[in-house]
Formats: C-alpha cells, structure tokens, sequence
C-alpha cells in the first residue's frame, strides 16, 4: 500500500521530534531575587581552606565567603583605631584599659552543622594561629597579643602587650574564627593535610557545598545568614591552568568574573565587549625577584652568589625596570621604589633606591672579581660561571613573560640565567623550602605594611613568607618604630621610609611591579562593590536583579 | 640506465621534487643562520614595541618579547632539524644494530630482543620523556636528544629484522659464510647494505616524528629550555598572544608542517625509488 | 585460534608486566617512596599507605607488596588530587576512551571517504589535491592543529565551546538528553583535532589498498558482468580493501595517547592524558606510576585486539599457524 509507507515515516519523525524537544527540556528552578549563579574565573587553586595554614590570595577569596572575622575593615581602608571598623562576628566592643579589648558576640551567629558561635572558638582560634605546630604565617601579625580570654560564652578579652595604633586592626583582621568543636581533636601538626580542610564548615554568608580538585569550588548561600541574606545563590570558582586562560573563559562568556585582567590587550577586549563591565581599583599586589641569602637546602650557609651583596646591588643596577614593566603591562603598573603595593599609603616614588645604570653595574661586577675570562659572554671568577636559576609557577604568564625578558637584561650583563617553570603547587614547596637560587614571586598585601612587610622581609618570616631569609636589625628596628607611631603620620612615614631605603640599599631582590587591577564582571551583576585588599570580601551584597536572570543563574541545587 | 632507474623512479612521485626543494631550503638556511637573520636569535629589539605585525623590516614580525620572528625560525630550524637528524641517527643506529643482531642470531637472541621491543613498544613516547624530564631535573639538551632517540628505535629494527631474516637465506651470505667471514662481517658487509632501502626510508619518516615529539615536548614546557630558539617552544611562548599576534605561533608551526610533509613526501618516494619490487600506485 | 589467542594473551600479561616492573623501580630509584622525597603525603595517609605498600621495607618487598596490591586494585594515594589513586584513574580513562573512540570514528569515516575518492579519481587532479591537502594535515602538529581549531571555531566564531567536557552548571552530570547533546558538543573539536590528523594517514593506505584491489581478477569479472563502477568499487573491492583498516586499528592506539596527551591539554579534556601529565608536573609519582601502567595496559590490548580481528578478517591468516602478529 503506498499510502501506509509515508504515514509511519511521520508518525516517526513527529515522535522523534517530540522525545527531542522533552529532552531539550532545560531545568527551570529559581526566581526571584535570591537567585543568580556567578562563575568566577581564576588561574590559582586553593591548597586547603583552612585559614591559618594558606597564604594563597584564592584562598582568601573563598574562606572571605565561610568563614568570619570579629569585625571587619570599612570602605575607607582606615586600619587606625577602631571607629572605621564594621561588626561582623563581635556586635561591639569596649576597651576596658588601654591594652584590653573586650568584644561581645552576636548570639545570632551560627555555625552551619547549626552549633551557636561562642567566645570559646575565638580563644581556640587565636591559640591555633599562634601555634608553632600549626606554624601559621599569620603567627608574625599577632605578636602583640599576649593573651585571649572568655569572659562568658558571648564575651571575649583580648590583651595586648602594648599600646599601639593598629592594635584593633591586629586583633581582627588577621584571623577568621574557627569552629573549635569541629578542629579541637584535629592534631596541630597535621592541619595542612587536615580533612576539615577539604571540607569546612564555616559561619560566614555562604556555606561549603563542593571541591572537584583542579576543577571547581562551589559555595551556596545560607539564606538563615544573621547579617542579611546573599542575593547570589551559588558561586563557583572554576580553575584554568593560568591566569590568561581564565580571562579566555570570560570572554567566552563561561565564567563571570575574574580578579585582575593583567594586560592592556586583555583589559581592550573586555572594555570592548558588551557583555562586561571593567572595575579599576587600586592594586594590592607587587612582584620581585627574590634572592636567596641562604644556601638551598641549607639556611645555615651563605648562597654562594647572593651571599655578596655587591653583587646583589649589580643584578638590581643591571635591570631596565621602566622598560620591561611597559612590555608586559603597558600603564596597567609602576615601578614600585621598595617592597610596596600601591595599595599602602607609604607608597611614595621619593623613597630612594638603587637606579638603572648598566655601565655602574658592569664596573661592580668586574670589581668584585666576576669577568669573561673564556670570551663566552658570560662573567665568570674562578673557574665558576656567573649563572643561577630562576624559579617560577607556569600558572602566571605574567611572571613568565618577566623570566624571559630579564633572562635577556641578565645576558647583556654577563649573568647566564635558566629557568625554573613548575608547577603552582611545586613552586611554593620550594620557595617555602629555600630549595631555589632566585624566585619570582607576587605577594598580594594587606592592607597596612605593619602586618605584611615583617612577614616577609624580618626573621619573623623565617621558615614562612621570608623566602630569601633577608635579616638586616636595623631594618627590624624602623619597622617596629614605624608600627608603634602609626598614628603620626609624619613620624611614621618617616621611619617607614628609612626602613624601605635600608632595605633597598642591600637588594635583597629586584622590585619589579606593583599592580593598578581592573577586575571584570558581567553587567548582569549589579551593586558590584570591590574592596581593594580582597576584591570578594563585599560578595554577599552583589546581586542579580529578577529581570536579568539567565538560565544558568535559575539552576536551584 | 640502471643508475638512472631510482632517479626517475623517484621524481615520478608529483610531491618528491618540491619535497626536496623545501628539505634544502630549510637545511641551507639552517646552516647558513648566521647570514640569513637579520637579528640574533636572543635580541629583544625594543621591549616597549613588541607584537610587530609582517613588515619589510620583520619579514614574519616581532613575538611578544620584541624578537624578530624571521630570525628565530632560522636559528631554530638548526635547533628542530638538528634535534630531529641527531635523535634519528641514534635510533636508526640501534634499532638497526638490534634488528641485524635479532635477525641474523634468530633463536633466542632474536626472541630477547624482540619482547624487549615489544615492552618498548607498548609505553607510549611522550609519556617516557616527560617521565624522564620530571625525575631527573635539569637534564641537558644532549641528554633528552639522546632518550628522545633511544625510545624510538623500536619500530626500525622490527622493519630491519625482518629484512634480515629474508637475506639471511640468499646465496651471497652462504658464499660469505663459506668463504669464513665472521657474523659481524657477514651483516656489515654483506646483508645490512641489501637492507639499506627500508632503513633510509624508515630514518626519512623518523625525523618528521622525531621533530614533532620535540614540538610536543616544548609546548609542555619539557624541551628546549629558553632562550634557545625551537619550533615548538616558539609556538608554546606565542599562543597565548594568539589573539592579538597570530604570527609568532603560526610561522613556526607552518615551518614544522612544511618541513614534516616534506619528509614525509621524499620518504614516500624513496621508499618506491629503492625498492623496485613494490607497485606505484 | 584459539592456542594462538591464548598465547598472545599471555605474551601480553608479560609485556604489562615488565612495564609495571621496570617503571616501579625507575620511579623509586629516582625519587624514592611517597612518604620521603620531594613531596610527601601527610603523616596520617603515609600510616594507612604504609601499611599496603610497606614503604619501611627493602625494596623487592615494596616491589612485591606494590604488586599485591593491584591484585586488589589499589595503586596508592595522590596528594595532588587528594584521593586514592585508582579512583581518579578510574575517573579519567572513560574520558580518554570515549575521546578516542570518537575520534577513530571520524578518523576511519573521513579517511575512507577521502581514500575511496582518490581512488576513483586515480591520477587526476581530484586526486592529486587531496593527497597534497590530507599530507600536510598529517604532518602539523597535533597540539598546534589543536591550537587553531580552538582560536578559530571557539573565540572566533563561537560556534563550539572552548574547552571542557560539559557545561558544568546546567549538566554537572549526562542525566538528559539536553545533556548528552551538551557533552558531545564539547567533544567535537577535541575529536574532530585527533580524527583529521589521523584520517589523512588512513586515507592514504585506504586509497593504495582499493588501488590494489581494483586490479586484482575478481573485480575485472564483476566489471565485466556489467555491473556499475559504483558498485563494483562499493561492494566488491571495498571489503577486501578494509583489511588495512583493521591493522590501523591497533597502530592507533599509541598515536592517540599521545595526541591525547596533548588535546586533553589544549582542550582541558579530563581524560588520562591530562592526568598524567598534571601528575607529572606535580611530581606525584604514584599517579604516574599508576597511569604508565594502565596505558601500556591499553595499548597492548589493542595491539591483540587489532591482531585477531586482522585473523578473523583475513581467512588466509587463520590458516597459517606460528608465532603469529607482525
């Protein structure tokens, strides 16, 4: 029958359609304005969420979401004094005597398995971050704390062992509290490895939902959140091998949001796409090359190059800092005069340092006995080249367009340079190992040098943040003096900056760049407000307004 | 005539002769580097500049770091042909010796060797050089042309053992042999140039794979160290500015292709010139 | 056969074996056990580990202990990854398989119909321009062909995702066939980068095998019985001409974990390339020892499954006894 034929072949096709169109169903779930599903985009992954134990920026990020701290900094950045300070886990304080700081909890605050928040977690908390098992390189920033105490389970007493201008700031910024009850039992010496840290369970506007390693992080909002409901319903940090790939994904349009554009080309294409908005704020990050002072592997010996200050004082002379900055940054950058972010306010470009001249440099070399010997365009003193290695992560591009551009300023200079590019995770082992000659590395700043600088340039970083085991007293005593009169300015200031100087005069490493970011997020987000020392810390209040919800921000988990 | 038989044999082939002409470009400009680039391989020109589009004065442009890319390519084709010919030289090397050995000996010998092939064989390439890279760090660029050769011999001398294995049992060898020449004697002499044929056509093809395992390696971040110009470790520093400079990648992996296909088109046609028992198809 | 099968199986098992055998010593006489060197597991895994692998014991102990233990199918611990080394293996390879066997789909579609219309167009221009076009593509390096796929259909053109398996919002899991579609979507050019590059080889033994076949007396008698040249290409020469297809088969195996190695890379792909090359980087040598082993494994199953499909294919190779294999 010629008619049956052509009638089952649309039967067919009109049931295929229909099976096609039920499975092309797309989930349809949230509405509101507790919606939203933001990506964001990054070229770090945390090692463990666990605050005391991870320097990382990104890890900040995430742990800003979980975790809380007593009080937190204002939109001015003030870290003087206490009145610029907002409450977040204490609801107000009082000092009872100049150097006692008494904080009373909010009873609203919860922990997310739904134990109430008390002062003993605080007094756990603060013995965890200076606990040398625990080795914390926070442990530095709260030297001045002699003791925390609980009055009762709402009360908390910090005492201090001096007055001093940021003594608030001390107290609160550094630590976020922990859940005593959950990490009591958790050996000190095993908080790096600890489960807890794969999985934690915080008080803060959003709760720990997954960690695919090398993937995703995501974090879904507590809506019972006693400070206010976050409007984003669900974040999710997405991992790319590197920073540049991240920025890839968001102008693909996979990801919403990245950190730091870097590049005037990145930044170009973001303004140019209509879909984006760009958000300048002022950098907290500056890179260097750090020398080792110490032998590898061994702290107890000089280096055999970066022993000899002189010839420290020549790699810095011999370094067109101006130039190398324009090509990888173009004017997203300066050169910074010291171990500075722009973010401080002692940034000044009067502070004296050591100046781009090749020809002095070459005549320090030759004086301190390194010479081509052999015509082979490399200097060398006793039969030894003049060459070292420079380490540094594949993660930044950043970083390895500087490698490869100073590994020719080296050249010209006589100094043969190799590099070192591994992994993320491999380069912070070694850079916390000493097991480097030279490193490349970025530090992003707290907001006040009285915390950051001697973690990274006094022996309080030893064996943490001070990679190159840098240790000059004199240097100590300026920055304990600049500390103690934060609040002159001009005093401060003035010791700040004899201390900066000191500093630069023995180059323990080349100041290369100190960021301007623009961070990038998708129009769809609204009242998108970026703190400059941790751009997420105002997270809970961005929001995606009903009518500009997308499918993936519908997605209910 | 029969001097001239391989020749034409050889230019039949429509690819054979351009083939050529590329493989001479390359090695003449490879060799000649020094008077052929404009500009050191290392120079940055002007750091403030980079990404130089094609020009008349950078024939291919400037990479991201303010190199001329035209110059690189010429310095690196001594460094991506040399890497390839050398890992080659020692794979043809030792997969000959091994094939002749496991071909002429047979029994034992041969069914030695053989699994040890077989072993080889089965872990892939690249998966044995990053291996190699990561335990031992540091090593020299020598050393990992060296492994890059000694983890490619395996299928030459299964190709050079069967050709063994079928001379053994010709007339010439029995002569050889009856004369008292020694087995050493006996395959250099005698057997190994009757073997010649698949070898070369097996060393033509082995560069083209031998350069792009270096590539690989080099995009991994595994190969050529910096500064030293590479194929691939130019197409690993310039893809990220793909957006925005897509020269820097591109030449480099256009001069790879070229050179492989190349190879790959002389070796098709060798592999017809030398051996006139095989159809042309 | 089947004795044949049977040794070649064995032959095989011998052949994993010493891979697993050399590289666990290699590995150990490098950087030593995972509790020591450069990057040590924390103390509390290193007692549970220590316990399977003996990592206190001399060395042919741990060796021995190493081998028990993949009797029951543990392989260690990654620090990297944070889990039992078996699991994230057993995680990737699907990744890798179903890259794989997509991409030898396009490979075998695209280089049969490539070879099939050279070969009708022997000599010609048709002919001679295809070959020249399928030449350079086999000849570019798979990562760079990678490369420029990926700026061209996903940053340019936006027609394809750039990177990933699937959209990990909407389709964390394939539980749709919204989801399916989403997951095939991304495997296109990931597949698509390996296929071409391995269709041009297949397209050149394809167009030489059909080429030889078309001579042969059998299709000068269906030729002459009338029949169309499109069948009698199709049907007649086509089956004989598939053989060399089959040995393809098993070469392909290694190429494409190293061109998986790669892709995974470019493309962000999950699989077991990206694995071993992440764990490399990483230093985290139980998951390296762990995947050496597996894709040796792989490979050498491929080769004996190439093998007996090449014996069932070619009756004139079941007759023959021997050694058997190439």
């Amino acid at each position: 029958m010629p008619t049956a034929r052509p009638r089952a072949g649309l039967t067919c096709a009109a049931l295929a359609c229909l099976i096609l169109v039920a499975g092309c169903e797309r989930p349809v779930g949230c509405t509101g304005e507790y919606c939203g599903t933001m990506v964001i985009a990054s070229g770090g992954e945390p090692d463990i969420l666990l605050p005391p134990v991870s320097e990382f920026s990104i890890t900040r990020d995430v742990t800003d979401q979980l975790f809380l701290k007593l009080a937190d900094l204002g939109a001015s950045g003030n870290t003087i004094g206490d009145e610029d300070f907002l409450p977040q886990l204490a609801q107000r304080w009082e000092w009872d005597t100049p150097t006692t700081l008494v904080f009373h909890l909010d009873p609203r605050a919860r922990w997310q398995d739904g134990q109430a928040v008390t002062a003993a977690d605080v007094a756990f908390t603060y013995d965890a971050y200076t606990d040398t098992l625990v080795n914390s390189s926070f442990r530095s920033s709260l030297r001045q704390i002699a003791a925390v105490t609980t009055r009762d389970s709402l009360t908390v007493v910090f005492r201090f062992r001096r007055r001093y201008p940021e003594m608030f700031y001390d107290a609160v910024y550094h630590q976020r509290i922990l859940p005593a009850h959950l990490l009591r039992e958790v050996p000190r010496d095993q908080w790096r490895s600890a489960a807890f840290g794969r999985a934690p369970v915080g008080d803060g506007p959003y709760r720990f939902v997954a960690w695919k390693a090398g993937e995703s992080i995501e974090l879904g909002a507590d809506s019972t959140f006693f400070l206010g409901r976050p409007h984003l319903r669900r974040v999710i940090w997405r991992f790319t091998p590197d920073q540049q790939g991240a920025v890839t994904q968001l102008i693909t349009g996979d990801a919403d949001a990245v950190e730091v554009l870097v590049t005037p080309d990145n930044v170009q294409r973001a303004r140019a796409d209509s879909a984006l908005a760009t958000y300048p704020y002022r950098g907290s990050a500056y890179g260097y090359v750090g020398f080792n002072l110490a032998a590898p592997g061994d702290s107890t010996k000089p280096h055999p190059l970066f022993g000899d200050r002189d010839l420290r004082r020549a790699l810095v002379m011999a370094t067109d800092r101006e130039r190398v900055l324009r090509n990888v940054f173009g004017d997203l950058a300066k050169v910074p005069p010291g171990p500075l972010s722009q973010l401080w306010w002692i940034w000044d470009p009067e502070i004296r340092e050591l100046p781009y001249d090749s020809g002095q440099a070459a005549r320090l070399l030759t004086r301190t006995g390194w010479t081509d010997s052999d015509g082979d365009g490399i200097r060398d003193k006793d039969g030894r080249p003049l060459a070292f290695r420079l380490l540094l992560p594949t993660t930044s591009a950043v970083r390895r367009q500087y490698a490869r551009l100073l590994q020719e300023q080296f050249r010209i200079a006589g100094v043969e340079v190799q590099l070192d590019e591994v992994d993320f995770s491999l380069y912070n082992e070694r850079a916390r190992a000493g097991r480097f000659d030279a490193l490349l590395n970025v530090w992003n700043t707290d907001p006040t040098p009285s915390s950051g600088f001697p973690q990274t340039w006094t022996p309080a970083g030893f064996g943490r943040s001070n990679y190159g085991r840098y240790d000059n007293p004199e240097v100590d005593r300026l920055v304990d003096q600049a500390v103690a009169s934060a609040a002159n300015r001009d005093q401060a200031r003035r010791a700040w900056r004899a201390a900066v100087e000191t500093l630069n005069r023995d180059a323990p490493g080349i100041f290369l760049f100190a960021t301007s970011n623009v961070a990038a997020v998708h129009k769809r987000i609204a009242d998108v407000t970026i703190r400059p020392d941790s751009w997420l810390a105002l997270l809970r209040t961005w929001r995606i307004p009903a009518d500009r919800l997308t499918d993936r921000d519908r997605v209910e988990r | 005539m029969r001097a001239t038989a391989p020749g034409r044999r050889f230019f039949r082939h429509p690819t054979a002769g351009p083939g050529l002409f590329v493989l001479t470009f390359f090695v003449t400009i490879a060799i000649a580097a020094p008077f052929v680039a404009p500009y050191p391989p290392y120079y940055q020109i002007d750091i403030e500049h980079p990404n130089h589009p094609p020009s008349a004065q950078f024939l291919l442009g400037t990479d991201p770091l303010s190199r001329d890319v035209w110059s690189r390519v010429v310095y690196g084709a001594r460094v991506s042909l040399g890497i390839g010919a050398v890992a080659m030289l020692v794979a043809v090397t030792v997969g000959t010796a091994v094939g002749a050995v496991a071909g002429y000996f047979r029994r034992w010998v041969d069914t030695a060797l053989m699994r040890l092939v077989d072993v080889g064989l089965a872990m892939p390439r690249i998966f044995v050089l990053l291996m190699a890279v990561a335990l031992w760090e540091h090593i020299a660029l020598w050393v990992l042309v060296l492994l890059i050769g000694l983890t490619g011999w395996f299928g030459t001398s299964r190709l050079v053992r069967a050709e063994v294995l079928s001379l053994r049992e010709r007339e010439f060898v029995a002569a050889a042999r009856a004369l008292g020449a020694g087995a050493g004697r006996v395959i250099f002499r005698h057997v190994l140039p009757n073997a010649a044929a698949p070898i070369i056509v097996s060393a033509a093809l082995g560069i083209g794979h031998m350069m792009l395992l270096e590539a690989g390696l080099s995009f991994l971040g595994m190969g050529v160290p910096s500064p030293t110009p590479s194929w691939g470790n130019m197409i690993a520093d310039g893809w990220h500015k793909m957006a925005v400079a897509w020269w820097s990648a591109t030449f480099p992996g256009l001069a790879i292709s070229l050179v492989v296909m190349a190879l790959n088109a002389v070796g098709d046609a060798l592999r017809d010139a030398l051996d006139p028992r095989r159809e042309t198809v | 056969m089947a004795a044949w099968l049977v040794r070649r199986l064995v032959a095989s098992m011998a052949i994993v074996f010493a891979v697993v055998t050399i590289t666990f010593f290699v590995v150990h006489l490098a950087q030593g056990t995972p509790c020591g060197g450069e990057r040590p597991l924390p103390p509390d895994v290193c007692e549970r580990e220590r316990a399977v692998f003996g990592y206190d014991k001399p060395l042919p102990v741990q060796y021995v202990k190493y081998l028990a233990a993949l009797l029951h199918g543990k392989m260690g611990y990654s620090f990297g990854l944070h889990r039992p080394v078996a699991d994230a293996l057993a995680d990737a390879i699907p990744n890798t398989f179903i890259l794989a066997l997509a991409a030898l789909l396009i490979d075998f579609a695209l280089g049969l119909a490539l070879g099939i219309y050279q070969a009708a167009r022997a000599g010609r221009f048709g002919d001679v321009a295809a070959g020249n076009v399928a030449l350079l593509i086999n000849s570019m390096p798979v990562f760079w062909l990678g490369l420029v796929l990926l700026l061209v259909f996903a940053q340019w053109l936006r027609w394809f995702p750039a990177g990933g398996p699937h959209n990990p919002i909407l389709c964390p899991r394939v539980d749709s066939l919204y989801c399916l579609l989403d997951f095939l979507w991304h495997l296109t050019l990931p597949a698509l980068t390996l296929g071409l590059v391995g269709a041009a080889s297949t397209a050149r033994y394809q167009r030489a095998a059909i080429l030889e076949v078309v001579r042969q007396d059998y299709v000068r008698t269906a030729r002459a019985k009338g029949l169309r040249e499109q069948r009698v290409l199709l049907v007649h020469a086509l089956r004989n001409a598939l053989l060399p297809i089959i040995t393809l088969f098993g070469l392909a195996f290694p190429f494409l974990f190293t061109g998986a190695v790669l892709i995974e890379t470019v493309f962000a792909w999950p699989g077991m390339g990206r694995l071993a090359v992440n764990a490399i980087f990483q230093r985290d040598y139980p998951v390296v020892t762990g995947a050496a082993l597996l894709t040796s494994a792989m490979v050498v199953l491929g080769n004996l499954l190439a093998d007996a499909l090449y014996a069932v294919a070619d009756p004139r190779i079941r007759v023959r006894g021997g050694e058997g294999g190439p």
